[in-house]
């Protein structure tokens, strides 16, 4: 069964773009536009892995990583975020999120697949 | 002059014939951004009377209220819904309402609102749906609601209450279970409905003011009339409001509106994201000093001279659709400090204090793209790119409402800007609005077809909603597009990725759709 990704971006455009990077991946792929329905489907749905953008309305990225990464139910669940490329001092806080990997925007749609593949492997091996 | 024989285009100086005349006669100022749409006014009611120029027609409209009152009709036909702009009738009825029922004595138990500029009823109507679901009524409460407007016709569809279905297309069905009765072709406003409304013909110009109209209202709505009156006509109906206002009463101007340089003496109230103003209650032994606004929307702003203004207009009608080169020259250029925008002949040189913002804007210094353009708009309130860039940090930020508001700015200024129609479109796409959104999106690409992203947009929801063969054929149009302009102005709404990915995005989309369609 394809593994199922939450993909969150409070932008439809970008939303859709990576929807069709991770599509042409094989995954299945879930959405959210804000912080708050983050939480919701994920922690509705457990999805394999969440692909997190930082900027979002209601509740920051940083926050949904926190709140998930600090929750035993749904810790395992591999984050990568997706900061912009001004955000360099905000890697750090990433990290201390607790997310698993992230990526620069914009992402190159085979650094995306690749660090995706990476950390389901991760997950599958724990 | 100027047969009809050839095109319909209507010169400036004719234009101006026109508007001044319409002004004169009815207070109301046509921009010059409303050129277009006075033409096809004109050549509606002229070719209506079988006349072939607009001189001819000019001379009918000098000696024939009757036919004035017939172009007044066009001109002034307004966008209008039922609840247009929920979040107003949302502070109404949560706020405003009990706030001026508390205030009131025990032996006053009437509410008196006042819709100014009422057109076809909807806003009156409306405002008593308001009223009554906030169940005021069953607590004792009277309420009466005046509609009044300008044009008879709209009057008389006002009184007749009914409307087709498509312009109630927006209105719940709940509501419109409650609050209308089915007729052909449409619905009816219900009885207990028309009966907290009536309707009556008053000109916002023309003063002084009937006696029924002076004094003791306690709510009045004049949303998106006064962009009609040029700046002293404003002032004056505002003016007007203000003292036929109780104290503590609540005016309810269009949320693309704004007091800021129009009156003082009102106080900003935001309630929900939604700024209303308040007529303040005397304070006893003070006199009328100059009071500053609460909470207004807008930084305090130096009126602008009148040639920057016009410098301005100009400015921003350049720079639509069109994004500022991306080289490196520009962003370090656009770090330096800049002089204060002035009024330049040569603006090819003046530094570009959009600019600069926008720059921000693209490396990600958002607060400082915000504070630029605040102070843009604050030495130039008609900045339309300054409005358009607060609207984009606001949308970014998830403040919807404030995002709105500054977009409807930009557009009140110039309608034909295709990003901040895109940014609305983005909005009530996000807000779950896809009838709008798609509306938005249409407009966007109807000003600038080489939008792509507004194409990709429309495509998205095409496919959201299994509708493959318009899908499809927006997915087209945006690589097209995409291909034609790759530099357009639509690129920075791409949140840095790469228009490939774009690319390979539509081809991807259009091959599902065309599988879907059973083409292979």
């Amino acid at each position: 069964m394809a593994a199922r990704i939450l993909a969150v971006d409070d932008s439809p455009t970008i939303l859709e773009m990576i929807k069709a990077i991770l599509e042409s991946g094989g995954y299945e792929v879930i959405t959210a536009s804000d912080g708050n329905e983050a939480l919701e489907k994920a922690r509705g749905e457990h999805p394999d892995l969440i692909l997190l953008d930082v900027m979002l309305p209601k509740l920051d990225g940083y926050r949904v990583c926190r709140l998930l990464k600090f929750d035993q139910n749904y810790k395992s669940i591999p984050i990568i975020m997706l900061t912009a490329k001004t955000e360099e001092q905000a890697m750090a806080t990433g990290i201390r999120t607790g997310a698993d990997q992230y990526l620069t925007k914009p992402v190159e749609p085979d650094t995306l697949l690749a660090a995706v593949a990476e950390e389901l492997s991760k997950a599958k091996g724990q | 002059m100027n047969e009809w024989s050839g095109s319909k285009d209507l010169t400036y100086e004719e234009f101006v014939r026109f508007r001044d005349f319409i002004h004169a006669a009815s207070g109301i100022y046509m921009e010059d951004t409303k050129q277009d749409s006075l033409r096809i006014s004109l050549v509606t009611r002229a070719t209506r009377l079988g006349l072939s120029s607009f001189s001819e027609y000019f001379a009918v409209l000098e000696r024939d209220e009757h036919e004035l009152n017939e172009l007044l009709n066009l001109v002034t036909i307004n966008e209008t819904s039922f609840f247009r702009f929920p979040q107003q009738f949302e502070a109404l009825r949560t706020r405003v309402l009990p706030e001026i029922m508390a205030n009131k004595p025990d032996s006053n138990r009437t509410i008196r609102i006042w819709s100014a500029g009422c057109s076809t009823g909807e806003e009156p109507y409306s405002i008593a749906m308001t009223v009554i679901d906030a169940g005021i009524l069953s607590l004792g409460w009277r309420v009466q609601i005046l509609g009044t407007d300008v044009s008879t016709r709209a009057l008389n569809v006002a009184k007749k209450g009914e409307y087709p279905k498509r312009s109630l297309l927006n209105v719940p069905s709940e509501v419109l279970a409650r609050h209308f009765e089915p007729v052909p072709g449409g619905y009816a406003v219900a009885p207990h409905v028309r009966s907290l409304v009536d309707f009556g013909y008053h000109n916002l110009i023309k003063e002084p003011y009937p006696l029924a109209l002076m004094g003791n209202w306690d709510i009045i709505f004049c949303r998106n009339v006064t962009i009609y009156f040029k700046l002293e006509s404003t002032k004056r109906v505002v003016s007007n409001f203000f003292n036929s206002l109780n104290e503590g009463g609540y005016l309810f101007i269009g949320h693309s509106e704004t007091l800021s340089q129009i009156n003082d003496q009102f106080e900003a109230v935001e309630v929900g994201g939604v700024f209303l103003y308040r007529k303040p209650k005397t304070r006893r032994g003070i006199g009328i000093a100059a009071r500053k606004p609460a909470g207004a929307p807008m930084p305090p702003a130096e009126p602008p001279a009148l040639g920057q203004r016009e410098a301005a207009v100009g400015r921003s009608s350049r720079t639509t659709g069109r994004k500022p080169e991306r080289d490196a020259e520009q962003h370090s250029a656009a770090r330096r400090p800049r002089p204060a925008p002035r009024a330049s002949s040569s603006e090819a040189q003046a530094p570009d204090p959009v600019q600069a913002a926008r720059a921000a804007l693209e490396e990600g210094r958002v607060a400082e793209a915000l504070e630029l353009a605040q102070r843009i708009i604050a030495s130039d309130p008609n900045n339309a790119d300054g409005h358009l860039i607060v609207a984009y940090v606001h949308a970014d930020a998830g403040d919807y409402a404030a995002a709105l508001e500054s977009c409807h700015r930009a557009l009140a200024i110039n309608p034909l800007l295709p990003s901040a129609r895109y940014i609305l479109g983005i909005i009530y796409q996000r807000q779950g609005d896809v009838v709008r959104a798609v509306s938005e999106f249409k407009k966007t690409v109807y000003i600038d077809d080489s939008f792509a992203l507004a194409h990709f947009n429309l495509a998205n929801i095409y496919k959201s909603q299994r509708k493959w063969d318009a899908a499809a054929r927006e997915y087209e149009n945006a690589l097209r597009a995409l291909y034609k302009s790759p530099e357009g102005a639509w690129t920075e709404f791409l949140g840095g990725f790469k228009i490939d990915l774009l690319a390979k995005t539509c081809e991807r989309s259009l091959l599902e759709c065309r599988k879907a369609m059973g083409v292979s």
